[in-house]
């Protein structure tokens, strides 16, 4: 069996320590050789972030991985699955997820004609600030860069001023002021040197966890023999999804130790951001804020049929429910 | 008549092109709009966005005016070797290309078009764009672009019957005449 | 499939097909011969993407940028100016074309923008002075080249995107190299004219009131140039954004230096439209040729090639560059950029080389490949500011500046402050 698989983002841990071993190793050695993988990644193919899965439902590729996140512009219901500081853990993360699954594989299946395999974490997306902050309640009236419109509302609703920046511009917005503060992953701000030109992280997941799902299409899914999609579920769930939780909150806390230099630094040298704590009180606001303005706003895009849905699992998970 | 056709071609897409020039200087505007605004601690907010809306739609309807005004590129290590019959067949030979080309082009963009519509798709932005308002006019400058080139390619195959060499390479030869220095 | 797509390519180009419908062609033969799957399916969702991008809106700006500066007359009056001050060196007015295309790069971020800049304005002085076209347009194509290496750079920002590097310490990173790059192109200007006079044309002096004068000419675009750098150093604006704000700088500077009409604006659009189309065929093909060799796998093979090879770091740098120089033949630079840094910049910074510097002479390779046959944009843009001549006596001028290019790239190897200096003394 010939399997093309398109991969996340090739420069970050998830591809070079799960994704790329799983696919081009793991997987062909179970099957005995049966099954050969032929894999690249979307940014080497260029593709635009919203493609991806609109070009495995057609049949171009045969599995596709990339964030959930970027795909709600063709499915505003997605959003559900990566809300913004409700889970605060790895493992309130992935409980979230698995309430969530039913729920995405419908998605995933109607909207992209595909069936959902595996959805693992990205690290969360943090607030790098160039400005002095002591806690979320000062974000308000900062210029903040965010990516996805959940996350822009959330900042919106906070009082923030959402930037538009593109990701490589962003160390040079910061050290200028064009933004005060960004969001993206701690691992990601690490390596693409954004301690340079900011001097405190707010380590919550203002952006949420970033889920990458990973999905096959499904005129492919539908064709494989029983065997074979066993093979390959138990595979994915033990060999690359499992792993990758695992290592999401040590991987977090690594990352926060890299740039605040508090604990050790497996990955270069260590920074010296200032770390702020987010209060009790921060997270009852954040919370309200949620709950009030931006996932009734949510309600509106995805429909009431899916936030009933979402209501039964995901918010029976981390105690919300949308009205 | 094939001249007629041709000239009239040439204004459309001069007008064309004029409008899209006025769309990137809006854009200019919005730009200097919003940096202006952030000093002020304020934003528009999806200059980024709307910037690449704006390429995406000015590149495709411009595409049709610089091939009425032999813009596109074209090596003519050979073709510049022959006399005028064997040029104007490479010509000739060249448009078809590109006339099947882009009409795949114009062909295959559609369904994009036809799956923001399908459903309701908007950008993942603060703007939540509608996608298909965007991508719609994006379309119908690749599909001009297709008819552009098959009414020139039609055009100039008349030419060629009637034995007008000079004028088909005028309208579809390698390169553009020599700009005009004011 | 390297065979395939040098023979297509040949094949298809001297069939004088335009050069971006060529590369949807290769395209589609990749899809057909060397893939199980339908990537055709994929060719609307590629051709949105890839021109629905905030950072290629920089293209058409700075060509617009300088078809205002050129159409106001503020061109023509910066080449008069820089030509008092560098015309008596051997090679006379080459040196102009050098030294333009030097100043107009630090007002523009691209290469094809500058060059088209200063062919327009340059053309008619060399039918009228009697020189060498070969040299003569080589220089300019060339000369274009350093828009991209002299900040702001829209190739830089691209990196910087790709390899999440910081783009204000890139374009740092790019000035010292940049400006060696010219000064390299006018020793070698000079060294060929000593050898044959013939080649440059007539040495000028000028009285020096009238030298001094001249740099009057010169406060627009100075001016011009401090807006843009400004704004993104002061931090008002994105290195994208500071494209707007050299358009609306440059007709800003147009009425109060030069003559603004509604001719002007008209002459200015349609000159844009008509490069930025040509450009933006060519940007799009390559992008989705780049998705056909994507999944047919050739980021493995090149991968693979070259871990195979199990070579020093060393070694393997100068395999890199040779692979670009070879690629850069035949591949649009913007995509050849996009096809290449995520396979080849993670292996250098693997083995200890710094992202920034290696980005910089990345960016001395894509500069020559500008100007190498058969796929050369700045060859291209030249040709078309020309009244007459052939396409040949322009690739046969740029030989000498890619000498000099290619002596940059050994230094840069051989001095990596050359790059680093910069960004890391202004830490
Ligand atoms: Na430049
Ligand atoms: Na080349």
């Amino acid at each position: 069996e010939d399997l093309s698989v398109v991969g996340s983002w090739s420069g970050l841990p998830l591809h070079k320590q799960y994704e790329a071993p799983f696919w081009t190793e793991t997987l062909p050695e179970a099957s005995g050789g049966e099954i050969n993988v032929a894999l690249t990644t979307h940014d080497q193919m260029n593709l635009g972030v919203g493609d991806v899965y609109r070009l495995l439902g057609d049949g171009v590729y045969d599995v596709g991985m990339t964030v959930a996140d970027y795909a709600v512009a063709d499915a505003p219901e997605l959003e559900g699955l990566d809300v913004p500081l409700l889970a605060l853990t790895a493992d309130e993360a992935k409980a979230m997820v698995d309430a969530a699954r039913p729920m995405v594989t419908d998605i995933y299946h109607d909207r992209f004609n595909s069936h959902v395999l595996a959805i693992a974490p990205y690290p969360p997306q943090v607030v790098f600030c160039n400005a002095e902050i002591s806690g979320l309640a000062d974000l308000e009236g900062k210029k903040v860069r965010a990516s996805g419109r959940m996350t822009a509302k959330f900042l919106e609703a906070l009082g923030a001023e959402g930037v538009n920046v593109s990701f490589s511009e962003v160390p040079g917005a910061l050290q200028k002021g064009v933004v005060d503060c960004a969001v993206t992953g701690a691992g990601s701000g690490y390596s693409a040197g954004w301690w340079e030109v900011s001097t405190h992280l707010l380590p919550i997941p203002l952006g949420g966890w970033d889920s990458v799902v990973t999905a096959v299409n499904l005129d492919k899914w539908n064709a494989l023999s029983d065997e074979m999609k066993t093979l390959i579920q138990d595979q994915i769930t033990e060999n690359f999804e499992t792993p990758a939780w695992e290592t999401a909150q040590t991987a977090l806390e690594d990352d926060i130790a890299c740039l605040t230099g508090n604990g050790e630094c497996a990955a270069g040298d260590a920074r010296s951001m200032t770390l702020v704590e987010a209060s009790d009180a921060d997270f009852e606001r954040a919370r309200e804020v949620l709950v009030t303005e931006v996932l009734p706003e949510w309600k509106e895009r995805a429909g009431d049929e899916w936030i009933a849905r979402w209501n039964d699992s995901v918010g029976q998970t981390v105690g919300v429910t949308i009205e | 008549m094939p001249e007629t056709a041709l000239a009239t071609l040439r204004r459309i897409n001069r007008v064309i092109a004029l409008l899209i020039g006025v769309l990137l200087f809006a854009c200019v505007a919005f730009v200097l709009a919003d940096i202006v605004l952030r000093q002020l601690g304020s934003s528009l907010g999806g200059t980024d966005e709307i910037s690449g809306y704006v390429m995406a739609v000015a590149t495709s309807w411009g595409m049709a005016y610089t091939l009425t005004e032999l813009g596109h590129i074209r090596i003519d290590i050979l073709r510049s070797r022959c006399a005028p019959l064997g040029r104007v067949l490479f010509d000739l030979f060249s448009l078809t290309v590109l006339a099947i080309t882009i009409s795949l082009i114009a062909i295959q963009s559609w369904p994009v078009v036809a799956r923001s519509l399908a459903n309701g798709s908007t950008a993942n932005t603060n703007l939540e764009t509608p996608l298909a308002l965007v991508q719609m006019p994006w379309f119908l400058g690749w599909a001009w672009f297709a008819i552009a080139s098959w009414i020139t390619l039609f055009a100039a195959a008349m030419l060629v019957r009637q034995g007008k060499f000079s004028e088909t390479e005028a309208a579809i030869g390698a390169f553009g005449e020599a700009e005009e220095h004011a | 499939m390297i065979a395939y797509l040098s023979l297509g390519l040949l094949g298809l180009l001297t069939l004088s097909i335009p050069v971006g419908i060529v590369l949807f062609l290769l395209g589609f033969g990749v899809d057909q011969f060397f893939s199980p799957f339908p990537l055709i399916k994929g060719l609307g969702n590629l051709v949105w993407s890839s021109s629905n991008h905030a950072t290629l809106i920089a293209i058409p700006f700075f060509v617009l940028l300088g078809e205002i500066l050129v159409r106001s007359g503020i061109a023509t009056r910066t080449y008069a100016a820089l030509d008092r001050w560098v015309s008596w060196l051997p090679g006379g007015l080459v040196h102009a074309n050098i030294a333009t295309a030097t100043m107009f790069s630090a007002t523009s971020g691209s290469s094809v923008a500058t060059a088209a800049t200063v062919a327009t304005v340059a053309m008619p002085q060399a039918e009228r002075l009697g020189y060498d076209p070969k040299l003569f347009s080589g220089a300019i194509a060339a000369g274009g080249t350093l828009g991209i290496m002299i900040p702001p750079s829209i190739n830089l920002i691209v990196y910087g995107f790709l390899t999440q590097t910081s783009i204000p310490r890139l374009f740092l990173a790019g000035l010292v190299p940049g400006i060696g790059l010219a000064l390299a192109f006018v020793v070698i200007t000079v060294i060929l004219c000593m050898l044959r006079p013939g080649l440059g044309g007539e040495r000028r002096t000028f009285p020096f009131p009238e030298m001094l004068r001249a740099l009057l000419q010169l406060i627009p675009i100075i001016l011009l140039f401090t807006v843009i750098i400004g704004t993104i150093y002061k931090g008002w604006a994105t290195p994208t954004e500071a494209a707007a704000v050299g358009v609306a700088g440059a007709v800003v500077i147009a009425a109060l230096f030069g003559g603004v009409s509604l001719q002007m604006f008209h002459d200015s659009i349609l000159g844009t439209i008509k490069i930025t189309s040509m450009i933006m065929l060519v940007v799009i093909g390559a992008s989705f040729l780049n998705f056909t060799l994507a999944s047919a796998g050739i980021g493995r093979e090149l991968q693979a090639f070259l871990e195979g090879l199990g070579l020093t770091p060393f070694s393997t740098i100068l395999v890199i560059v040779l692979i670009y120089i070879v690629l850069g033949f035949f591949i649009e630079t913007l995509s050849l950029m996009v096809v290449t840094i995520p396979i080849i910049v993670p292996l250098v910074v693997e083995m200890g080389y710094d992202p920034i510097w290696f980005g910089i002479l990345m960016i001395v390779l894509i500069e020559m490949a500008l100007i190498t046959p058969p796929v050369g944009l700045n060859l291209y843009v030249v040709q078309g500011a020309r009244q007459s001549g052939t396409l040949t006596e322009v690739m046969l001028g740029t030989i000498p500046y890619i000498i000099a290019m290619l002596a940059m790239a050994a230094a840069l190897i051989a001095v990596p402050g050359l790059a680093l200096w910069l960004p890391e003394a202004l830490q």
